[in-house]
């Protein structure tokens, strides 16, 4: 009899000890690996983080490639055979997409960190919680930015023709139609294309007072020093990807300086810990976190805690994600039902500047730390 | 005769084993990988009839593929036709797509005619991508909700399962087979094959080349088309690099290499070495074995670096394994079990 | 105008680039007879070895073309010796698929090596210009990468047309047979000319290092490209391929500009199909199946 107590004692002891298994789906390789690769190593700190705070998670890793219907087997593996109380992840728009569904079917919580595409949110999906602002606000705070700071008329859009460029500037376009500014051109390019100079020529030739870009970093540094070359040059860059907000971008100073891009977080940010956390992601892997990393860190605490809360079951995760507030690196948190979204976090977006080689947030104001740079200085 | 007798015995025996299986095993994620097996299965009796038997080996059939994807996706989600009309609409619509680029490739050989299969699949995807207005271009088309299927007003399945989708598969692939095991025993199969061996001799013969490499190419487009509409309603989501692009194209063709070309079985001996295979990579099943079974610690530096790689690693064990495919057995797997048999029996005489 | 201008120019500039790449692809084909799917991957690892020797040794892009030429010649010639030899009889899918997963093992090792981090190579020029009036400008680094490909290019021809290996690899090319009749050792020829060709892919990719960027799967993008451009030129001639290498950059370019950017791809496939139709010869080739 005392061994069944004692038994039953050390399972209601040991039992917010157990470790809560939660999925990851992330690209860890194939061609989105190098910005999946933030996102993994935000989690891993997380993971570290969440060990400290006395919460144990079994974390099933799935690499969904970047295409979305190996994104879509992994969910399915995830959800029938492992079992996981939560989903963080996955990282494209794609592949999200595809997955949220599954996840609404199957119902299992999914925190999706970082994809743009607002659909996602957008269909009334009880079980699809996205923490990051999705592609309409990349567009509004844009063009916001710009508008705030000048007066243009113009743009030309260039960008990557996959699902996230393609969907990132549809928004854009709607946005700007509605701020009366024209469009002088629209030129989506092929991924890995080496050449874009006849392009941008051409973009020239209409005299956009801004150029709207959507891409990432390789095809980023690219376009600019191609314009650069070509002599383009509008009232702003605004660089409307995530090839924009990279350390890497900001390294190329002989083309970087003043573009303006939009970023779902920065170290300097005045939300809690978020300078700490970039000051560990540096030290710990050796380079500047993007806010990709952030956002999956954020995901990752949220989830677990969370998960722990309802001791696993999917039902009471869900509802805990719904009702729940948060307040961390990512600022306040909370997932609502807003404007035809559903379960989305309402986050500001910053809009950022590269002057002297850092990224300064220069928009919405209560964020801002420095005075933008407008218009774009002529090229030496 | 008794060896026809065993072999069809051996046959229906699988068959009735698979027909049963979805009782037994109601795992879902078991269930999906039985319909990726069959998908594999299908694309590559497809492939192996223009490649295998006419020897026309075409590196773009995801073009085919494509068509039947999109226009069964396209009309549902359009016009919400449902997939088993819109299925027939892709026929239609590749029998159209076959014949035109039969009328481009097949004045071609060899190389040549390779490296038009692939310019004219990539033209297919490129166009995908840029006539937004018709495909949704690069965002692709996401349908997931499938209409229920009635026959005279009663309700046979709603597809919330996959059990449905296991039986479309498992007839699928039989369709395949039947069709493969069907030509190898007519005239039709003669006419391929004697093109396939010495296209000028099979001329001189009065063979009408352009005829039956153009019937071989409609019945492998059909074939594959039909395979293209199921992944279309089973995935749910089709964009052109998936299922137009040039490495779908090579992963097809890659089937009936390593299982054996222009053999009856070569593309399911091949599907059944290439679907586990790649899946147990990418998950991380092999990992997790080799721990399991003492083989690998799990904290020493070999375990953490299988683990973190293994996973990314698996299309580099493909391209290993397609070299070590063409260097030591390019006659497949079919090739190389029948080389063990006929050795046996030299050896027992 | 400038638009014009701008397109032809840059156009001539990166054609310049693909003629090289193009070349080492119909010399390939010539002499063997093989269609090397994996040449975009060569072009990868000529890529990468640039990006060592400029990060860890901080020798110039171009000035390493000097280590890399030799260093791409002998990886070529052991892949020839060790992979290709054995398939050179084989049916062409055959080939095809060696050369396939060969690609797929060199991309996805260098993957598992460096990452999938896209590296870019920043020298003080990457970003240089010439300004030649009217309001275009000519890449300063493209246009170096140019004049070398140009003079790699005569060195070829006059290795070709000088020399007796050079020779004896025409002959090998013009019929393998007989060549190997009048003695000389085919075996041979192959391998000097796989390491040649694979020495030019990989300068190639020495040469767009400065201005293009380095990930292990750009090989894919250049492997077709090198295709079109070899069958458009002729199979296994070194000028048709130069010539095919400036028209493709050029279409490419005024395709971009004067259609867009997403079509620019199928009008070269397009073209491409139109050679193989009318004249699969291509312009300087000879007629040969």
């Amino acid at each position: 009899m005392r061994k069944h107590l004692l038994a039953l004692g050390a399972v209601f002891v040991l039992s917010p000890l157990m470790a809560q298994k939660i999925g990851v789906i992330n690209s860890m390789s194939g061609p989105e690996a190098p910005i999946g690769e933030n996102i993994s190593n935000g989690i891993k700190l997380a993971e570290e983080d969440l060990i400290k705070k006395g919460i144990h998670v079994q974390l099933v890793w799935e690499d969904d490639t970047g295409k979305p219907q190996i994104s879509m087997s992994a969910m399915e593996k995830l959800a029938t055979r492992d079992n996981v109380a939560g989903v963080v992840g996955p990282y494209t728009s794609a592949c999200s997409n595809a997955v949220a569904k599954l996840a609404e079917k199957y119902r299992v919580p999914l925190l999706i960190p970082a994809a743009a595409k607002e659909e996602i949110t957008r269909q009334g999906l009880k079980h699809v919680f996205r923490m990051n602002a999705p592609a309409d606000r990349y567009a509004s705070s844009l063009i916001d930015a710009a508008l705030g700071l000048g007066k243009p008329k113009s743009v030309a859009f260039i960008y990557e023709n996959t699902d996230f460029g393609t969907s990132t500037s549809k928004t854009a376009k709607e946005y700007v139609a509605k701020k009366g500014i024209q469009v002088v051109a629209d030129e989506p390019y092929p991924k890995g294309a080496a050449d874009y100079r006849s392009t941008l020529a051409k973009i020239k030739s209409k005299n956009p007072d801004l150029v709207f870009m959507v891409s990432y970093v390789a095809d980023a540094i690219l376009l600019m020093r191609q314009s650069k070359e070509v002599g383009l040059q509008p009232q702003a860059f605004l660089g409307g990807g995530a090839g924009f907000t990279t350390a890497e971008f900001a390294g190329e100073r002989a083309i970087s300086e003043d573009v303006i891009s939009c970023t779902q977080w920065t170290d300097d940010v005045n939300w809690p810990g978020a300078k700490d956390f970039g000051k560990r992601y540096k030290a710990r892997f050796g380079k500047e976190p993007t806010y990709h990393a952030a956002c999956a860190y954020e995901s990752m605490m949220i989830m677990a805690e969370t998960a722990r809360n309802a001791g696993g079951d999917r039902e009471k995760t869900r509802a805990g994600l719904k009702a729940g507030n948060w307040n961390g690196i990512m600022g306040p948190v909370r997932f609502a039902d807003y404007d035809g979204f559903t379960n989305q976090n309402n986050h500001p977006m910053l809009v950022q500047q590269i002057q002297g080689g850092n990224y300064e947030t220069v928009f919405p104001a209560p964020f801002a730390t420095r005075k933008a740079v407008y218009p774009f200085p002529k090229w030496k | 005769m008794t060896k026809t007798l065993l072999n069809a015995a051996a046959f229906l025996l699988v068959l009735g084993a698979l027909l049963v299986l979805p009782r037994y095993m109601d795992s879902p994620y078991a269930l999906h990988m039985m319909i990726l097996l069959f998908l594999s299965i299908s694309q590559g009796q497809s492939w192996n009839i223009l490649g295998g038997y006419t020897g026309q080996h075409s590196v773009g059939h995801a073009a085919y593929f494509g068509v039947g994807a999109y226009t069964t996706m396209m009309l549902m989600q359009a016009r919400g036709v449902a997939p088993w009309i819109g299925v027939w609409a892709g026929v239609a619509a590749v029998v159209v797509v076959a014949l035109v680029i039969g009328s481009i490739c097949f004045r071609l050989r060899g190389p040549y005619f390779v490296l038009a299969s692939i310019a004219v699949a990539e033209i297919m995807r490129l166009s995908a991508i840029n006539l937004t207005g018709l495909t949704n271009g690069a965002e692709g088309i996401l349908v997931t909700d499938l209409p229920a299927f009635k026959i005279g007003g009663r309700v046979i399945t709603d597809f919330m399962t996959k059990v449905p989708f296991y039986y479309i598969g498992l007839a699928l692939a039989l369709l395949t087979l039947a069709v493969t095991w069907g030509i190898e025993r007519s005239k039709l199969g003669y006419y391929f094959q004697a093109i396939r061996e010495d296209q000028d001799a099979a001329h001189s013969l009065g063979i009408h080349i352009a005829l039956y490499k153009n019937i071989g190419l409609v019945i492998s487009a059909v074939l594959t088309a039909l395979a293209g509409s199921f992944y279309g309603i089973y995935v749910g989501f089709v964009d052109p690099p998936t299922v137009l692009g040039l490495d779908l194209s090579v992963q097809i063709m890659l089937i009936c290499i390593i299982g054996g070309m222009g053999t009856l079985y070569g593309p399911v001996l091949g599907s059944l070495v290439l679907v586990p295979l790649s899946e147990a990579l990418r998950s991380n099943m092999v990992t997790d074995l080799l721990v399991k079974s003492g083989l690998v610690s799990a904290d020493s530096k070999v375990g953490i670096f299988l683990k973190e790689n293994l996973a990314h690693a698996h299309v580099l064990l493909y391209g290993i394994l397609v070299v070590l495919v063409i260097l030591f057995m390019p006659e497949g797997l079919m090739g190389f079990l029948k080389g063990l048999t006929s050795r046996r029996r030299k050896e027992a005489v | 105008m400038a638009v014009f201008m701008q397109s032809l120019i840059s156009g001539i500039l990166i054609g310049g680039v693909y003629a090289l790449i193009g070349i080492g692809l119909t010399l390939i084909f010539g002499v063997m007879r093989v269609i090397n799917f994996g040449h975009g991957d060569i072009l990868m690892v000529g890529m990468y070895l640039t990006y060592i020797l400029f990060t860890f040794a901080h020798i110039d892009p171009f000035v390493s073309v000097l280590i890399s030429f030799p260093l791409m010649f002998l990886f070529g010639g052991f892949l020839q010796k060790v992979f290709i030899n054995r398939v050179l009889n084989a049916v062409a899918q055959n080939q095809i698929l060696l050369t396939i997963g060969l690609g797929l093992i060199m991309s996805n090792t260098v993957m598992l090596i460096f990452t999938s981090d896209y590296k870019i190579i920043t020298t003080s020029y990457s970003s240089s210009t010439i300004q030649v009036g009217g309001g275009v400008s000519v890449s300063w680094p493209l246009l170096v990468s140019f004049l070398i490909t140009a003079a790699i290019t005569a060195a070829l021809y006059w290795f070709l047309l000088k020399t007796d290996t050079g020779q004896a690899i025409r002959a090998t090319a013009q019929d393998r047979d007989a060549a190997q009749l009048m003695g000389i050792n085919v075996k041979r020829m192959s391998i000097i000319a796989f390491g040649l060709g694979s020495a030019l892919a990989g300068t190639a990719g020495a040469l767009i290092s400065p201005t293009y960027y380095i990930f292990p799967q750009v090989g894919s993008v250049f492997t077709l490209k090198a295709f079109v451009i070899t069958v458009l030129g002729g199979m296994g001639s070194v000028v048709g391929a130069t010539l095919g290498g400036v028209l493709i950059g050029i279409t490419e370019s005024m395709s971009a500009a004067y259609i867009s950017s997403g079509w620019k791809d199928v009008v070269v496939f397009v073209l491409f199909l139109l050679v193989l139709l009318l004249k699969p010869s291509g312009l300087m080739g000879k007629s040969r199946t």
